[in-house]
């Protein structure tokens, strides 16, 4: 980590997600450069790995690669995939640079020029590993392609797990194994910076409550998306302790949020509606499953969204206004759900075959220590304009946008971005115009 | 390896949307799952391009059985989809009337990652054109 | 080789190994002497990797060397190097459109083997050979476009949107039906969550807009017509002034879609509305607020004490067919109105920090208080002592006047949170959450052809891809036209308007995809099938032109408009139009040399 080469760029987003993804593109359409990095192995966020979407039950998959296949053809955005971010802030040695970003990129162990993404290596790997695509509910190999839709199309050798074995080396036709390959470092300077680094789901482990993540059949939101989904880790619905398909599955809202002593005290606004939209889904691919959801309000606030609610009590989903306060695993797998019944009548059990825990959102990267925007008491980035303009910060070259500003579904998130590739645009015009 | 191709039976030929199936039967090749080999994807954007005599034409030609995968209500073009399904409701009225087994023609919507679905209907339409064999025209 | 060439393209086949992918399950030197014998190939070649920079040499040289003017690549799926490709063509200094994919590794060898997976890849190549063969160079369409966007409705949407646009360079126009900015800003206080004043939201962009030089600002005006098309839009405006109507006409590229909504009225009767003076709205109660001036512990309004408020939440909103009354249009507002429950909130938190002796009880089906900031506006309610009580749809609160009690009215409720219990709570007041409905826009909506919901809100093309566009390319929609919002919101929805709206205006012309319809007019009798089956509506018309002195019809392609779906190819007697890439013929000919395996037999 000698030599550091400096990449110069208009704008720099920080984070590959829906977000970053729509408000590069709308960046980029307007012909200013913009650098994508992303910490993960693809970009697409949470969005690509979910299964079907509400309010249009459309398919995740066939609304996010569009975008993120253009975001990877269009030739104003590179992406920088698998990057840590080192330092994040205003170029203090020149404040007329902007935006400066220390960036590593981590080691793949295969030459993304040489490598075509033929998979040869995955095939032949002997090791398996817990496939955290899949939600920890399947197995990859320890030098695999992160999932089959992911951008770039380049596997990831899990160097600890590998036991240089040698033979994804023998067999890549292109030479594209590297054992040694290092971390690299490089810097990114730009006029401005968006961050779009949305969210993660509370851990289910740190809540006593439901178990500390370990009653078998207590899952969370993100793996029942995996489940539900054409290409998940057993392409049906099944319990994962033992392959049961569930006559009754329940879901157990505000799961950490609206309650700081169980999470975080906000509303993760997002729950309501997935947890219906996987009910429906349920519905259709376990036509017999009783389903229920725990819930203390239903929010579903959005376009079409009411409706969509409507029509899932229609279809006979069972929805009890009532709080859970605890479960634990029952018989067979099953896990006993204790609530507060809302109408006053006290605490009430249920047994379940399946659990789903609709987890609260919190934010996906804490700038603290190595980027000054400030958060907001949420911790969620700061957005000093509420009103006027939600994506402006505290720094005035820096904005925010999706589920970094606030948990938030897609549709907001969408156009939250294309209000942020706005404010930046407005901020580089400004620039020009005063020079 | 012969050095020549044999005359192949039993084509079918498979009409794939460019948003959905076309991406969907790449999908099921990712996953190097097989199907049987007398299968053709032509890639089109909007299956609305093609008139009733096409279909006919291909069976003719004697195209044994064809799977027009759209994106169903999600297509791109507004008003396309139910304009292509009325018109394949005229090429199942014909086809009935030239006494060709509907079931060689099939509508079905087949997403990005829908490889099961997408499976499930070549095999299954592989099943029927052996059974049939290549559609005989009666005059 | 010489007789198979007459007047027919010379085609170039580049066939990759992928070091394996490919050349493991499918013989690829057979393949190559195959597709050499095939019609119009003049040259097949193979390669370790296409995509690399020597097998991407390869197609360079013999298009340079005037070899192949036509170019078929096999390897993997086009979605990954199809522009790969598309792109060599353009530095050898070809057009990139007279390329074609053969994808015989995701549809050949990672699913079959053996024989039949290089009898697949030799039909697959011979079928885009056929297709190659009928490629005609393409060139996107240039739409010439004015750099001015018009803006409709000067609510607060509006006004960012016109800021927003103009401060990229492009001139605004933006048209206000009333005589003033603001739309409903104007008839807002404290906004819900953080509470800042609606007026000084309002008037700081106020002072960007009224002072910015490339924005015109219309008011009292109303569209009569609207023309054209993305690029080239023209409206006829009339604009009240002092009891005349002057006529104006806008020239512009892009149109935005800032109309706004309005507040629900209840019918009369709705839980006494429009009955009893103490009835009153949301909007009602928020003025009150605003001009209140009295002290004390109590609030008053048109000097009555309140000592009990009841407010019931989503009157006008969530309704279910079946179990409530539509109003006489027999319409029913079926959607959430966002908005209410927070301002709501809001309202009741002003009211018991400046009256504590007020008591406020809320009747509510949900309490929606999703967005940041607003859970604590709802915690901050109960901290103040607001009592919650919760019904069903089916069984609302009725407000009655009373006779002998010290109260005006008593709200009767069956209250979810305590057993169901029926509960009687006397009220000096009652507050509606009335929500918001769209402002009729249809005579607007019909004039561009823009798609209105089945909650009368205007409709965009898709909710997560194109949030902010019409099908209409060019018109774009931002705020409370398009369902309820907040202002902050609504105000991103202007910012992603706006840069749609400055991305296709930016260099004062339009690029298209090139792949629209094209009529042959030696063909076109002028049936004008094509026009009825058309999906676009302009994208088609019959014109008259002189062949031979002789009047005649013909049919008539607006590249800027048209889908490029191909309804109009299905239907034409005459074959005379089809698409442009993506042709018919080149299908038919693709199925050809599908049946005749290849001609590889
Ligand atoms: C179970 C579940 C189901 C859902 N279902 C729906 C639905 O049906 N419909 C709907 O509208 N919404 C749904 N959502 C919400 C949806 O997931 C979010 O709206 C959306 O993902 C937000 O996008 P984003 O880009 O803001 O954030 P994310 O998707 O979280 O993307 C953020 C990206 O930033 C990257 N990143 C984070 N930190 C860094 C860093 N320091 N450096 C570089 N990169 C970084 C992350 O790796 C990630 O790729 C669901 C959410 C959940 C949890
Ligand atoms: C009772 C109530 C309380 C609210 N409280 C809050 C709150 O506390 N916090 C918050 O954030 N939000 C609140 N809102 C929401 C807020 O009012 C909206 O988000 C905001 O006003 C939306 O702005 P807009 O520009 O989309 O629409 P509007 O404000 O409705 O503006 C639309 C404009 O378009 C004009 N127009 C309409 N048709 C035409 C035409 N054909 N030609 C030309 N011009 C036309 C109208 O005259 C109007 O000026 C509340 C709303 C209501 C009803
Ligand atoms: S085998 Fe080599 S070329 Fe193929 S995916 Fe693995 S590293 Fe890439
Ligand atoms: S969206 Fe629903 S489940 Fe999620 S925190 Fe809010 S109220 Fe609870
Ligand atoms: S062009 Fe495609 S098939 Fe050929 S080497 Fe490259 S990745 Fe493999
Ligand atoms: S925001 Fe609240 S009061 Fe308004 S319609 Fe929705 S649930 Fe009802």
């Amino acid at each position: 980590m000698v030599s550091t080469h400096i990449k110069k760029f208009d704008t720099l987003v920080v984070g590959g997600g829906i977000a970053g993804l729509q408000t590069a593109l709308d960046l980029g359409d307007q012909g200013y450069k913009v650098a994508i990095v992303e910490k993960d192995a693809s970009i697409g966020g949470k969005m690509i790995r979910l299964s079907k979407v509400f309010p249009t039950l459309d398919c995740a998959s066939c609304i996010t690669t569009p975008k993120m296949s253009a975001a990877a053809h269009h030739k104003n955005i590179p992406l920088f995939t698998y990057c840590n971010l080192t330092s994040l802030d205003h170029d203090t040695s020149n404040e007329a640079l902007g935006v400066k970003a220390v960036i590593i990129q981590n080691p793949r162990y295969v030459d993304p020029d040489k490598c075509i993404g033929c998979r040869q290596c995955e095939y032949v790997c002997p090791i398996y590993v817990s496939d955290e695509e899949q939600g920890g509910l399947s197995a990859t190999k320890a030098i695999s392609i992160p999932f089959s839709n992911a951008i770039p199309q380049l596997p990831i050798m899990d160097i600890e797990n590998c036991m240089l074995c040698g033979q994804c080396e023998k067999v890549c036709p292109t030479n594209a194994i590297d054992y040694f390959q290092k971390p690299e470092e490089f810097i990114i300077q730009a006029k401005t910076a968006i961050i779009t680094t949305g969210f993660e789901l509370l851990p289910k482990e740190d809540n006593f409550q439901y178990g500390s993540g370990k009653i078998p059949n207590v899952v969370d939101s993100l793996q029942m998306e995996r489940l539900l989904a054409p290409h998940g880790p057993y392409n049906r619905v099944l319990r994962p302790s033992d392959g049961m398909e569930p006559d009754s599955i329940a879901y157990v809202q505000c799961a950490g949020s609206r309650d700081k002593s169980m999470g975080v005290p906000y509303c993760s606004r997002v729950c309501c509606m997935y947890a219906i939209k996987q009910a429906m889904l349920l519905s259709g691919s376990l036509p017999l499953a009783d389903i229920t959801i725990y819930y203390m309000d239903i929010r579903a606030f959005g376009k079409g969204y009411e409706q969509f609610y409507q029509n899932a009590k229609a279809m006979g989903i069972e929805f009890i206004k009532g709080k859970v306060a605890r479960i634990d695993a029952g018989e067979n797998g099953s896990a006993i759900v204790r609530y507060e019944n809302q109408d006053g009548s006290g605490i009430v059990t249920a047994n379940h075959d399946l659990v789903v825990l609709s987890m609260g959102m919190i934010p996906g990267w804490n700038p603290a220590p190595i980027c000054p925007v400030s958060k907001d008491s949420d911790h969620f980035i700061t957005s000093i304009k509420p009103k006027i303009s939600p994506v402006l910060t505290n720094m005035n070259d820096f904005f925010v946008a999706g589920a970094a500003a606030g948990p938030k579904d897609i549709v907001d998130t969408v156009t939250e971005s294309g209000s942020a590739a706005m404010e930046a645009a407005k901020f580089m015009s400004n620039s020009i115009m005063e020079n | 390896m012969s050095p020549q191709a044999k005359k192949q039976e039993n084509k079918i030929l498979i009409l794939a949307t460019e948003t959905c199936a076309y991406p969907g039967a790449d999908s099921v090749g990712q996953a190097h799952s097989t199907y049987p080999a007398n299968t053709y994807i032509l890639r089109v954007r909007a299956p609305v391009l093609f008139p009733e005599s096409f279909y006919f034409d291909c069976f003719k030609k004697g195209i044994s059985g064809i799977i027009v995968m759209s994106c169903g209500e999600e297509c791109p073009y507004e008003g396309a989809f139910t304009a292509m399904a009325k018109r394949l409701d005229g090429v199942y009225k014909k086809m009935k009337a030239m006494e060709l087994d509907l079931k060689r023609l099939r509508l079905t919507a087949i997403c990005t990652v829908c490889n099961r679905s997408f499976l499930n209907e070549v095999n299954q339409m592989d099943k029927l054109v052996r059974e049939l064999g290549p559609p005989i025209f009666k005059k | 080789m010489t007789e198979k060439n007459t007047d027919n393209k010379k085609v170039g086949v580049y066939i990759c190994y992928c070091g394996g992918n490919i050349s493991d399950h499918v013989d690829v030197e057979e393949v190559k002497k195959r597709a050499e014998k095939m019609p119009n190939v003049v040259v097949a070649r193979t390669n370790m990797f296409m995509c690399s920079d020597p097998g991407q040499e390869l197609i360079i040289n013999d298009l340079k060397s005037g070899k192949i003017d036509r170019v078929v690549v096999a390897s993997c799926a086009p979605s990954l190097h199809e522009a790969t490709f598309r792109d060599a063509i353009k530095r050898a200094g070809s057009n990139p459109f007279i390329y074609e994919h053969a994808n015989i590794r995701e549809q050949v060898s990672w699913v079959h083997h053996g024989e039949p997976a290089t009898d697949k890849a030799t039909i697959l190549i011979a079928s885009a050979a056929a297709k190659a063969n009928l490629l005609t160079p393409l060139d996107p369409i240039r739409v010439e476009a004015k750099k001015h966007t018009t803006v409709i409705g000067g609510g607060i949407a509006g006004i960012k949107t016109a800021i927003d646009i103009a401060q990229t360079g492009i001139n605004v126009a933006l048209i206000e039906k009333s005589s003033l900015l603001g739309g409903q800003l104007n008839n807002l206080d404290k906004l819900a969550p953080s509470g800042e004043k609606a007026s000084e939201v309002l008037q700081e962009l106020l002072d960007q807009i009224l002072t910015h030089k490339s924005i015109t600002i219309h008011t009292d005006c109303e569209i009569e017509a609207v023309q054209g098309y993305v690029g080239n839009f023209s409206l006829s405006i009339s604009k009240k002034s002092d009891n005349k109507i002057e006529k104006l006409n806008i020239e512009t590229g892009a149109i935005v879609m800032a109309t706004g909504a309005i507040p629900y009225i209840p019918f009369d009767g709705e839980f006494g509305f429009g009955q009893h003076e103490q009835v009153i709205t949301l909007q009602n109660l928020i003025q009150i607020l605003k001009n209140n001036k009295s002290t004390g512990s109590i609030l008053e309004v048109n000097g009555k004490r309140i000592r009990n408020i009841v407010m019931i939440h989503c009157v006008g909103s969530r309704q279910i067919p079946g179990i409530h009354q539509p109003k006489e249009d027999g319409k029913l507002n079926e959607y959430c109105s966002r908005t209410c429950c927070a301002a709501m909130l809001n309202a009741s938190n002003q009211i018991k920090e400046n009256f504590p002796a007020t008591r406020i009880y809320e009747m509510y089906r949900d309490i929606r208080t999703y967005g940041r900031g607003q859970e604590e506006l709802y915690t901050q309610a109960s901290a103040n002592k607001v009592v919650f009580m919760r019904y069903e749809a089916n069984a609302q609160p009725e407000v009655s006047l009373t006779r002998d009690s010290d109260y005006p009215f008593q709200v009767k409720v069956k209250d979810s949170l305590t057993f169901n219990e029926e509960m009687d709570v006397p009220a000096d007041l009652v507050v509606l959450a009335t929500g918001i409905e769209p402002d009729d826009v249809s005579g607007l909506a019909s004039m561009m052809k823009l798609p209105i919901g089945t909650d009368k809100f205007l409709l965009e093309v898709h909710p997560k891809l194109r949030p902010v566009e019409f099908p209409i390319t060019g018109i774009f929609l931002a705020g409370t036209c398009q369902a309820p919002m907040d202002v902050g919101e609504a105000c991103n929805a202007a910012g992603a308007a706006a840069v749609k709206a400055s991305a296709l205006l930016r260099k004062g012309f339009i690029e298209l995809d090139p792949f629209v319809a094209e009529v042959n007019p030696n063909k076109c009798q002028g049936h004008g099938a094509c026009i009825e089956a058309c999906l676009k509506e302009g994208a088609l018309t019959l014109v008259e032109v002189d062949i031979d002195g002789k009047t005649v019809k013909r049919a008539q392609v607006t590249a800027a408009m048209c889908l490029g779906c191909g309804a109009c190819a299905a239907v034409c007697p005459e074959k005379a139009i089809d698409i442009n890439g993506w042709a018919l013929k080149q299908y038919e000919d693709m199925v050809d040399a599908i049946v005749s395996d290849g001609f590889a037999v």
